[in-house]
Parts: structure tokens; C-alpha cells; sequence
């Protein structure tokens, strides 16, 4: 038995409802923030890896289900390791095949061969980076005591990520629903925590309305429409997740989300990022004042069932957010 | 003295009431069920409880407390037999805010110390030790993708009194660097150099100069920026202020990150202002080793260049620009003229300067 308010479930019933809370505050980290930039500058950039993982921990400490928080187990020195993983076995050969015909004055078919060797590199790496980096946060991660994990095949990722790009490319954009959720499932169907298996029942076809009316409002609506099959996308996927017989409960709407990114942006432009802990902190909030678990969830039978998770798909999603965002 | 808290075994999710207490250097953990587990203080670590509002958090292997009391701290330091600094003194959060206000202020002295002589410095030092060839690559291939074949003026013998110019401004002093200046066909008055030895110069500015010394003054120029490496500095500043920026930032956005790319433009223009200057006085030093007239260089910045500065020399557009103010280098151009003149040989005795000039075939 687990003790959360009575509610009434999705379908009706009634049952136990279990809530997210946030307890995070801008202030604790911002403090955590500025001294993580002072030791990061000091050590030439060496701290950084220390200091997302102590960011990390703290988010996920702030974050309570039930009567208790999550707790993140991850190192900055797990995290540095990952990322020169990533960067031996992706970073400089994609950087090779990249700026290779530059340097090397290639003109013709070999320099071509190498610009489309290095685009099929990025297309590979990005599924192999999204599953070892969700392997190895989900591997570092407890909630009272029991570790969570992710057991999906990298390569099936692989697989379903390039087939989706391609499809989605060749139907101009129409297979996206499908795609999203398809890879939606993927991740979520290999999550456990400790015994517990994570469920989804979604379909993709559900959402061909919502990004119907996405496309077609776009330009009337100057791209504000997204936000609404962003909402609406959220909430299907989480309405169609359950873990042993609970399902969970997302109350997102396209208005609240614009209305929290809106916020965002403008905190983000008037500090000139500085800000950045408060818009962390609106937006852990939001998710978790939107989101609760319906049904009976017995949390006695969920037992242990360590797994090992290496650090390196932490470091190759760093590393290709920072090559995709920092030029 | 007793706490009440919870215990999580690790091999269920099942959360137990629990009372704890501090026995010699262990910490005794009652639960519910009657079972009393004993754990050595020393083999404790503390996960959470450093933030008001947080529980303590103690772990050992798999095993889990959770204490809503912070005052539990206090006595586990004080029982702790070595390394006390595990468990975090609830006393010691007076001391955060100003401690994380020195951070912040550091953080910002750093922050600017690097932006000011550390990137420029570092850029310079990490410059040395790119090959040379691998500039030269880099130039090639710019250089042949910019300028269409035809467009390049190739008359040999016009050529060779330009090429002699060079040969007259390195001197015997030589340089690791293979120098080739091609003059292309366009109006502009302008001249570039790019990373390992090649020079453009446009057919425009070829045409303004009055002398061979005035084309020797914008080689010199031309050829500081190659032997400086400044195009070299300046990746490498631009890929060290981005990672700069984005340790001061945290995790930035795909939003924020184009915002800040603002922020990176500007200072690679400040940077590059830097390097016009250096180029400048470079320049003019290599003149006056040369033999050369500097004043023929001063002339050509002061009667050429700068009516066509149109940039207002005053304001924000001031710092927008890659070229410092054509006034205020034909002022530091004086002063170092003035400074350094010197003996000074004709250059390219018995040519006719105007026939060089028809190098592109013009007239």
C-alpha cells in the first residue's frame, strides 16, 4: 500500500492518486550554479563534468513521488570518462571526415564521400548518444533505494531512429506521429525501476489530429500552434504510460506551456542567461504540478535488480548539444 | 538522544518507521519490525540534507536512512572518528551567502581576466603549434573556392615586380611561410590575407596606390597577418570563448545559444581590431627594415582609405566593426613613423609603376 490522497483514477474509479512534488528553489541553485562556474573557469573547464553531475543531483533530490525524493548517483569523473569516450570514437573522426577535405584539399568523390560518410556518422550517433545517455541517467537514478534502468537494445534504436528519419523525410513529415511515438515507446517500454517494468499503450495514428491541425495553424498562428501538439503530444504519452497496473496522469495544456516558455524566454533574454537556475526550476516545477500516478502501486513488490550503465552516452549527448548549439 | 525517520533496505521499495540513536561510533537504526541495525559512523555517507527544507539523506552500500532532522549532523560529527567534513554542518549555512557571492565575483574576474589576456594569449600560444601546412591547406582551399580562375590576373612579368616587393619586405630574414600575392579582377579597394602565406589583392586598391612603396605599406600589412597567424587565432579564440560561454551560461538552449552567438561575434571583432592593429604597427616595422619609405604607407591609409571610411568613428558602431577607425591608425601610424624612420633605398628602381598596375590588362 502506498499512502497518497484518494482520487478518482482516469477511468473512474477510485483509487490512490500519488503526486510529483518539486521542492527545488532558484536560490539553492543559483548558489550551486555560481560556484560551479567560479571552480569550472579556475580549472580550465576540467570541473565542468563535477559540476553537472552536482547539478544533477540536486534536481533530482529536489524531486519527491510519494513521500520521497529521487536520488542521482552519477560522478563527474563517470561523466568526464564518458565524454572522452565520445569524443575518441565520435568526436574526431566525425572532426576528421568533417574538415578533413579542407585541410586536405580533396576536391570530387573522395571529398564527397567524406562529407556523406560524416553526415551518416551524426545519423547513426544521435540514437546511440539518446539510448547511452537515457541508459546511463535511468542506471543512476533511485527512488527509495531501488535503482532504476534501461534495458533496450542500442542497435534496435538504431535501427527505428533511421528508418523513422528516412520515412519522415520521404513523407515530407507525415510519418512524424508515428515516428515520435514509436521511439516514445521504445524508451519508455525499457525502463524499469528495479522489478518494474515501465508500459506503453499509445498509438501513433491517435495523434494525427493534433499535428494536423499543427501544420495547418502554423502560419496563421506564426508557429504558436506547436505548442498546443507539444501539450497534447506530453500528455498522450504519459496518459499511455503505466508501470504495473498504475497509469500515470498529465494535465499539460498547449496555454500553460507557451505561457511557461514565453516566461522562459524573456527571463533567459533580460539576464542574458544568467537566469538560468530560475528557468530550470519553473520548468521542473511545471512538469511535476502536471503529472501524478493513478491506481495502486506496491511499492513492496518492487525489488532490486542492479544493472550495470557505462557513462558514455552521457558524454556523447553533451558533446552533440554542444556541437549542435555552440557551433 | 533520538531521531525518527525511515529506512529503505535496498532490495524493496518498501519504506519502514525507524528510530535512530548514536551509540559510541555507531548509529543504531530501530525499525518497526523489531530488527536493529548497527552502522560504523565511519562507513556513512551523507547524500542530501545540505539545502534548508532537505531531509538527511544517509547512505551505506545499498542501504538508505532518511532523517528530517538536521540535527542529527551535529552528533554524527561529533562521534565521527576521521574525515567529519563528510557530514555537513547545519551551522555553516550562514556562511553560504557570502561565500557563494566571493564565488560570483571570482567567477566574474576570471571571466573577464580570460576574455581580455588569457583567450587572446592561449590563442597565440595553441597558434604555434599548428603546422604550417596545414595553414597552407586551410588558404588553398578558401583562396580556390573565392576566386574563379579567370579572375586572377596573370601577367608574369607585372607579376615578378610584385613578387620582388615581397622578396624585398622578408628580406634575408626569410620566413616559414610560402608568400604568393595574386591580384584578382574586381573594383573593390581591398587586399586579404589568408592562413599560410596567400595574399589577394584587389585590382581596385592596385589601382589606387601611387607607388610601389604604397602596395610594400598593405603587403607588410597583409603579410603580419599571415606570419602572426591571426586567422589561426581566431578560430581558436572563437571555439575558446563558446566553451567559455557556455561554463559561465550552464546548459544553454538551441534559443539562448543563438543569443549568445551575438555575444561571440562582437568579441571576435574586438579581437580582430586587436589584430588589425598589430598588423599595422608590424607592418610598418617591417618597412623600415626593409629600406622602405614608411610614409608612403602612412600616406596611402591617410589620402586612400580613409575617405572611404564611412563608419561613424564615434558611438556603438564603433565597436561593431573589424577595422579599428582608419583615423585612429593613420594616427598610431604616424607615431611609429615619426619613431622609427629610417635610411631609405628606392623599391623597384626602373620599373614603370603605372604599367605594373595593368597587371589585370585594364587599359
Amino acid at each position: 500500500m502506498y499512502g497518497g490522497p484518494q482520487g478518482i483514477g482516469v477511468d473512474g474509479r477510485v483509487g490512490t492518486r500519488a503526486r510529483l512534488t518539486f521542492h527545488g528553489r532558484a536560490g539553492s541553485l543559483s548558489g550551486i550554479h555560481v560556484v560551479n562556474v567560479f571552480l569550472t573557469l579556475a580549472t580550465l573547464g576540467i570541473y565542468y563534468f563535477r559540476a553537472k553531475a552536482r547539478v544533477r543531483a540536486h534536481l533530482y533530490g529536489q524531486m519527491e513521488f510519494d513521500g520521497d525524493r529521487f536520488a542521482f548517483h552519477g560522478t563527474g569523473l563517470e561523466m568526464l570518462l564518458g565524454f572522452v569516450k565520445a569524443l575518441v570514437i565520435f568526436g574526431i573522426p566525425f572532426a576528421f571526415l568533417r574538415w578533413g577535405p579542407a585541410l586536405l584539399v580533396l576536391e570530387g568523390l573522395p571529398a564527397l564521400a567524406m562529407s556523406f560518410a560524416a553526415y551518416w556518422l551524426v545519423t547513426v550517433f544521435i540514437p546511440i548518444a539518446r539510448v547511452g545517455s537515457r541508459r546511463y541517467r535511468l542506471g543512476r537514478t533511485s527512488w527509495r533505494g531501488i535503482r532504476f534502468s534501461f534495458r533496450g537494445s542500442t542497435w534496435e534504436y538504431v535501427r527505428l531512429f533511421v528508418t523513422g528519419s528516412a520515412l519522415t523525410g520521404l513523407t515530407l513529415g507525415l510519418y512524424y506521429p508515428v515516428f515520435a511515438t514509436r521511439s516514445h515507446a521504445f524508451m519508455t517500454r525499457n525502463s524499469w525501476v528495479g522489478s518494474a517494468r515501465f508500459d506503453f499503450d499509445g498509438r501513433g495514428r491517435d495523434l494525427y489530429v493534433a499535428y494536423l491541425y499543427a501544420v495547418l495553424l502554423t502560419l496563421p498562428t506564426l508557429g504558436l500552434a506547436w505548442f498546443w501538439f507539444s501539450a497534447a503530444r506530453r500528455r498522450y504519452f504519459w496518459n499511455h504510460t503505466s508501470i504495473r497496473g498504475a497509469r500515470f496522469r498529465c494535465t499539460i495544456t498547449g496555454g500553460r506551456l507557451l505561457r511557461l516558455r514565453l516566461a522562459n524566454v524573456l527571463i533567459l533574454a533580460l539576464t542574458l542567461g544568467l537566469a538560468w537556475p530560475l528557468a530550470t526550476v519553473r520548468n521542473a516545477r511545471f512538469i511535476c504540478r502536471h503529472l501524478a500516478l493513478d491506481g495502486d502501486l506496491d511499492a513492496a513488490s518492487i525489488r532490486q535488480d542492479p544493472r550495470e550503465a557505462a557513462a558514455t552516452g552521457e558524454g556523447l549527448l553533451g558533446f552533440l548539444e554542444a556541437d549542435l548549439n555552440l557551433g | 538522544m533520538s531521531w525518527r525517520g525511515h529506512y529503505l533496505d535496498g532490495r524493496t521499495a518498501a519504506r519502514r518507521a525507524a528510530s535512530f540513536r548514536v551509540v559510541g561510533a555507531t548509529l543504531e537504526i530501530a525499525t518497526e519490525d523489531g530488527a536493529t541495525r548497527r552502522w560504523p559512523i565511519s562507513e556513512i555517507r551523507q547524500t542530501q540534507g545540505t539545502y534548508a527544507g532537505e531531509p538527511v539523506r544517509l547512505e551505506r552500500d545499498c542501504e538508505t536512512v532518511i532523517v528530517p532532522d538536521v540535527g542529527i549532523l551535529t552528533t554524527l560529527r561529533l562521534r565521527a572518528p576521521r574525515r567529519r567534513s563528510r557530514f555537513h554542518d547545519p551551522r555553516r549555512r550562514r556562511l553560504r551567502v557570502p561565500l557563494t557571492v566571493a564565488a560570483g565575483l571570482a567567477a566574474a574576474g576570471l571571466a573577464v581576466a580570460f576574455y581580455l589576456w588569457g583567450i587572446p594569449a592561449g590563442a597565440g600560444v595553441a597558434a604555434r603549434f599548428v603546422p604550417t601546412a596545414w595553414e597552407a591547406r586551410l588558404g588553398d582551399g578558401v583562396f580556390e573556392r573565392l576566386f574563379d580562375p579567370e579572375e586572377r590576373c596573370a601577367d608574369p612579368r607585372r607579376q615578378a615586380a610584385i613578387d620582388a616587393i615581397v622578396a624585398r619586405l622578408v628580406g634575408r630574414r626569410g620566413t616559414p611561410y610560402d608568400l604568393r600575392v595574386t591580384v584578382v579582377d574586381t573594383p573593390q579597394v581591398n587586399a586579404l590575407a589568408l592562413p599560410g602565406g596567400r595574399i589577394v589583392v584587389f585590382r581596385g586598391l592596385l589601382e589606387a596606390t601611387e607607388s610601389p612603396e604604397m602596395l610594400a605599406g598593405v603587403l607588410a600589412h597583409e603579410i603580419q597577418h599571415v606570419v602572426r597567424r591571426h586567422a589561426t587565432r581566431a578560430i581558436i579564440q572563437h571555439a575558446s570563448t563558446g566553451l567559455m560561454v557556455a561554463a559561465v551560461a550552464g546548459d544553454v538552449s538551441a534559443m539562448l545559444a543563438f543569443a549568445l552567438e551575438g555575444a561571440r561575434v562582437v568579441t571576435a571583432l574586438r579581437y580582430s581590431r586587436r589584430a588589425e592593429d598589430e598588423a599595422d604597427a608590424g607592418g610598418l616595422a617591417m618597412l623600415v627594415d626593409a629600406e622602405i619609405d614608411p610614409w608612403a604607407m602612412v600616406a596611402f591609409y591617410a589620402r586612400v582609405l580613409e575617405p572611404m571610411d564611412r563608419a561613424p568613428d564615434e558611438g556603438i558602431l564603433r565597436h561593431l566593426s573589424t577595422h579599428p577607425p582608419t583615423r585612429d591608425r593613420v594616427a598610431a601610424l604616424t607615431a611609429l613613423a615619426r619613431e622609427r624612420g629610417g635610411g631609405v633605398r628606392p623599391l623597384l628602381p626602373g620599373h614603370d609603376w603605372e604599367d605594373v598596375k595593368r597587371i589585370c590588362g585594364a587599359g
